[in-house]
């Protein structure tokens, strides 16, 4: 059974072109993206690591190790169930900082360079083998279908085909920004294809090989070799070893970080991937033991790892064979693809980038792109150029070691990023340089040599790989010590300890607003280039292009040394940074950015277990009781910036925590910035009573301040706490007081008057009587009777001021009952008509007949009567009074209305004032209103005037007066 | 707890595994136990991961 070769190329090809359309149709948002962002796409990209080795690898090391083979998936299991150890702190390590690879992420924690030069250099030389070894198991599974095809030929034409699809995958958006949404779904795609091949082959390697599963086990129990390498634990010593390879695999292999890492889905995915990935793995695992076994039954004399290709020839059934050479062109076109976009990357950002920076005149989207095309196409080439190198008798699964050998040198460097701060560059180096000297000897030379082949080495390659790592680790950790990390190290280590929780610095910087960003920028990117990723950084932190607050500022250039890091590498975007972005104040130790501090903790507080769990209650606890304090809380730091802004003072002020919190102390709008810059340059903790106007009103407040002493130094302070009391209210209250005392002043004053008047007065009008009752007929009674007149009256103006003063100052003595409205006004209405200055006028009465109230009858009428006279007083002759009284829900509403002339606005708060009045002299005394005032307030009711009534003429007053329904229940009490 | 759950597991199995004889899917019961405890131990954490 042979197949021609154009058959297989156009195979290829249609694959392929497939697999672009894919990648092309989701780019276009032609696939909805809840079917793009979903965590199994994520979990099948991530099956991108199942490559050759996983396809046709795996079955060569079942053969030779029974069970020892599950150990690559078991390792790279791990790493995902294992996850919230190592890859999710990673995950948002890479996230916040945008580190796209290995290199960029070790550059960042070691901060240098050259970190990331020497790690892009080891990785390019390390899988470079794993490029080959696909690049080889295609041209040699073409071999096994068209034997007639030149092997050379073959793989000429797979690495054409493939480096043109690399190119259109990676280059066709910026780098380092998206998701690469597109190149996740075909990955996802191809990792589909991939499983379904082989769980097909393996399908049909116990159906059509054995003629079903009972014949298989029957067929295996007369195999006792295979049965004893099944049930042989001698695999278990390595066992271990090739585990812990495919655990840093996970990590260090550049497919994976950029999988991994870069195309994360969002919320969910990594957990999902946790036993998702495994579960892949597992089904992958599933059919490599039936399809050995059906290859050794069916007597293929093809390579055991060939064997899914080969039972397809040797049970003559085509169409298995294709589907088998599918799979494995999809398994190897996946992680070239990958691996090179991966790599590029690196090389661009950490080789090439420090070497040759693009002109700020020039389009640098474009220059990068055109770089990283080159780099593409010299990757594959580099591959398919090693694929000659190593001798036909190397296993592919051996070159694969080799590449996961060389990844597991960086294990140490990465554990050490989240779990131990003393790392240093030097540790780093001094470690990595003593594993690679042990790796390339004893791993590299013996794939490129003939003559110096693996045989000749003495420890096995595992017993070489564990050693490797040994004294990878003990050469980090004693030159780590040895060598001591410097404070940017100490820094950087903080960035990445396991709490994640960034310490960002809250320093001021001499760019003030975004337009100061892109003018900065501009020198050495560009103004298009600057105009854009001060743009898109806004745009990603939601803010506003005219924002010019501190703390908004900081954020600006976090993000944009974040995405600049996405885009050129972490070294050069923080060098670019620095220089054009500095901070004008150097921070001092300890002041923190605590607004960022507060929104990681809130972010990351459903993580936090145990004492830092107890310790954010805490901090939440005391911040609650800051934010809910029922005084205005504002606190500053060293240089003016606003820290804390609490709700009371939102409430006061009308300005939102938001908008002022990460402000200068200056951006505040007036009255509050005089008024706080004052006091803070006043030599005093306390001001009491300040007056300001504020929307026309005036406010009154007490400050006070307190200076925040930095922890552990005395003399020195963090900023400044500001208390801001509102005592508007107070103020009112006390002048309210005054006035009553005032008037309770005047009270006493008149009882007392009245009392020493009183007397002689009436003694004056008895002899008055006596004079006219002796004279009659002459002109001294005339006289006696004007003396009496006038001390009458005299008396009558003594009552009131007599009755003013005790008003509510024996209410023992008052009567407390069921008073009905409706009869008071009647009664009122009787008294009034006897006066004959109430002759023409006009009483409407309106009255609910159940209306009624719990008070004294008399004192009410006094009410109705005083307020009945003074509509009649305001009103033309002849007028309208209308009288009223509603039950309106638990308060009976009665009000006197007039139609007559109105209160004046300027005498308004005036009229409840004792002795104050309008009326002519003699006419009234300016009593009677403050004695409605003083009965209302002492039958717990409340009195509204609302003039004018008629808003539309500008004419009438309406009493209205308040009081609380009667309840016989109360008026027990 | 996942890793105790598992190692665990490794060791109350192992001898079952290696005395299979002809029964050579045991691993894959195994395998498939520890997905679905892993698929137990992941749930409860997907709405704490910051996004």
């Amino acid at each position: 059974m042979n197949f021609e070769l154009p058959t297989l190329v156009a195979l290829g090809s249609v694959y392929l072109s497939l697999l672009f359309g894919i990648a092309y149709i989701t780019e276009r948002g032609w696939i909805p993206q809840r079917v793009v962002r979903h965590p199994i796409v994520y979990v099948l990209s991530l099956g991108v690591f199942a490559s050759i080795w996983a396809y046709y690898g795996v079955v060569g090391s079942a053969q030779r190790e029974g069970y020892g083979y599950l150990a690559n998936s078991i390792g790279i299991s791990l790493a995902f169930m294992l996850s919230p150890l190592l890859l999710r702190p990673l995950l948002e390590l890479t996230r916040t900082y945008q580190l796209s690879s290995l290199a960029d992420l070790l550059a960042f924690r070691y901060r240098s360079p050259w970190v990331g030069t020497v790690t892009t250099l080891v990785i390019l030389v390390g899988v470079t083998p794993l490029i080959a070894l696909q690049i080889r198991a295609v041209a040699d599974t073409a071999d096994i279908l068209s034997p007639a095809a030149s092997h050379g030929s073959i793989a000429v034409g797979f690495c054409v085909l493939i480096t043109l699809f690399a190119i259109l995958f990676g280059t066709s958006r910026r780098p380092g920004r998206t998701q690469h949404d597109g190149l996740m779904m075909a990955i996802a795609f191809e990792s589909l294809i991939k499983l379904f091949a082989f769980l097909v082959v393996g399908g049909f390697a116990i159906f059509g090989g054995f003629g079903g599963f009972d014949e298989m086990q029957e067929w295996l129990l007369t195999q006792p070799d295979l049965l004893g390498s099944l049930e042989d634990t001698n695999y278990f010593s390595s066992f271990h070893v090739m585990a812990l390879l495919f655990f840093s695999a996970a990590v260090a292999m550049p497919h994976m970080f950029y999988v991994t890492f870069n195309g994360n889905a969002g919320r969910g995915a990594l957990s999902f991937a946790s036993w998702g990935l495994p579960l892949y793995f597992l089904l992958m695992s599933l059919p490599v033991l039936p399809i050995l076994w059906a290859g050794i039954r069916g007597g293929s004399t093809v390579p055991v790892e060939y064997f899914p290709v080969a039972i397809g020839v040797a049970f003559d059934r085509p169409g298995i064979s294709l589907l088998a050479y599918l799979g494995g062109l999809s398994a190897a076109s996946g992680l070239i693809i990958v691996i090179t976009l991966a790599l590029s990357n690196m090389c661009l950002n950490h080789l090439i980038l420090p070497i040759q920076q693009p002109a700020a005149s020039k389009d640098i989207y474009r220059w990068l792109m055109q770089r990283r095309r080159v780099l593409i196409t010299a990757l594959i080439w580099a591959g398919f150029a090693f694929h000659y190198l190593p001798s036909d008798k190397i296993s592919i699964q051996l070159m694969g070691t080799v590449a996961f050998a060389a990844g597991l040198q960086f294990l140490p460097g990465i554990v050490a990023i989240l779990y131990w701060p003393l790392a240093n560059k030097r540790g780093f180096f001094v470690g990595l340089a003593s594993g690679v000297g042990i790796w390339f000897p004893l791993f590299m030379l013996p794939l490129l040599s003939e003559t110096y082949s693996f045989s000749d080495i003495v420890i096995n390659w595992r017993e070489t790989a564990a050693l490797s790592l040994i004294i990878n680790c003990l050469a980090f950790i004693f030159g780590s010590l040895y060598f001591g990390s410097s404070d940017e190290e100490r820094s950087s280590a903080d960035l990445c300890t396991l709490d994640t929780i960034k310490r960002r610095k809250r320093s001021g910087l001499v760019a003030k607003s975004a337009g100061d960003f892109i003018k900065s920028l501009s020198k050495p990117l560009g103004e298009r280039t600057a105009t854009r990723e001060v743009g898109q950084a806004l745009k990603d932190l939601g803010l506003k292009k005219d924002d010019r607050r501190p703390y908004a500022m900081r954020l600006l250039r976090g993000r944009l040394e974040a995405n600049l890091s996405g885009l050129l590498g972490p070294s050069i975007a923080r060098e670019i940074i620095d220089s054009y972005l500095p901070y004008s104040i150097v921070s001092q130790h300890g002041s923190s950015d605590v607004t960022v501090i507060e929104n990681r903790i809130e972010a990351y507080r459903s993580n936090l277990s145990g004492m830092a769990a107890d310790l954010d209650n805490l901090r939440r606890y005391h911040r609650q009781i800051l934010l809910d304090l029922p005084l205005g809380v504002c606190s500053l730091s060293s240089d003016r910036e606003i820290i804390m802004w609490n709700r009371a003072l939102e409430e006061f002020t009308e300005i939102s925590s938001a908008d002022v919190v990460g402000s200068q102390l200056s951006d505040l709008p007036e009255p509050w910035l005089t008024l706080l810059e004052d006091f803070i340059g006043e030599d005093i903790d306390h001001s009491y009573k300040q007056s300001f106007e504020l929307s026309a009103a005036k406010r009154t407040v007490n400050l006070h301040k307190a200076f925040i002493e930095e922890s552990g130094e005395t003399g020195s302070n963090e900023g400044l706490i500001i208390l801001m009391e509102d005592m508007t209210e107070t103020e009112i209250l006390e002048a309210g007081l005054t006035h009553s005392e005032r008037l309770a002043s005047i009270g006493r004053l008149a009882a007392g008057v009245a009392h020493e008047i009183g007397n002689p007065i009436t003694g004056i009008a008895c002899l008055a009587q006596i004079i006219r009752d002796e004279y009659k007929d002459s002109e001294l009674t005339g006289l006696a009777q004007q003396i009496i007149e006038q001390t009458d009256r005299t008396s009558k103006i003594l009552q009131s001021l007599v009755n003013f003063a005790h008003a509510g100052t024996n209410k023992l003595m008052h009567e407390n009952e069921r008073v009905l409205i409706s009869e008071c006004i009647a009664q009122a209405q009787t008294l009034v008509s006897l006066d004959k200055k109430n002759k023409e006028l006009q009483l409407e009465i309106d009255c609910d007949a159940e209306a009624a109230i719990l008070g004294d009858s008399q004192r009410l009428l006094q009410v109705l009567i005083n307020l009945i006279n003074n509509a009649r007083d305001a009103s033309q002759a002849g007028g309208t009074i209308v009288l009223a009284a509603k039950n309106m829900g638990s308060h009976v509403h009665i009000s006197v209305t007039d139609f007559g002339v109105g209160i004046p606005n300027a005498i308004k708060s005036r009229v409840f004032d004792p002795f104050f009045t309008t009326k002519e002299a003699g006419e009234g005394t300016g009593l009677g209103l403050s004695l409605v005032f003083s009965i209302v307030e002492d039958l717990n009711g409340n009195i509204d005037i609302i003039s004018p009534f008629d808003r539309t003429r500008g004419t009438g007053t309406q009493v209205l007066l308040k009081f609380p329904c009667y309840d016989p229940q109360l008026a027990e009490t | 707890m996942l890793l105790v759950i598992i190692y665990l597991l490794f060791l109350l199995t192992v001898d079952w595994i290696n005395a299979a004889g002809g029964l050579w899917w045991r691993p894959f019961v195994v395998a498939f136990i520890v997905v679905l405890v892993a698929s137990w131990a992941h749930r409860e954490q997907e709405t704490d991961e910051p996004e």
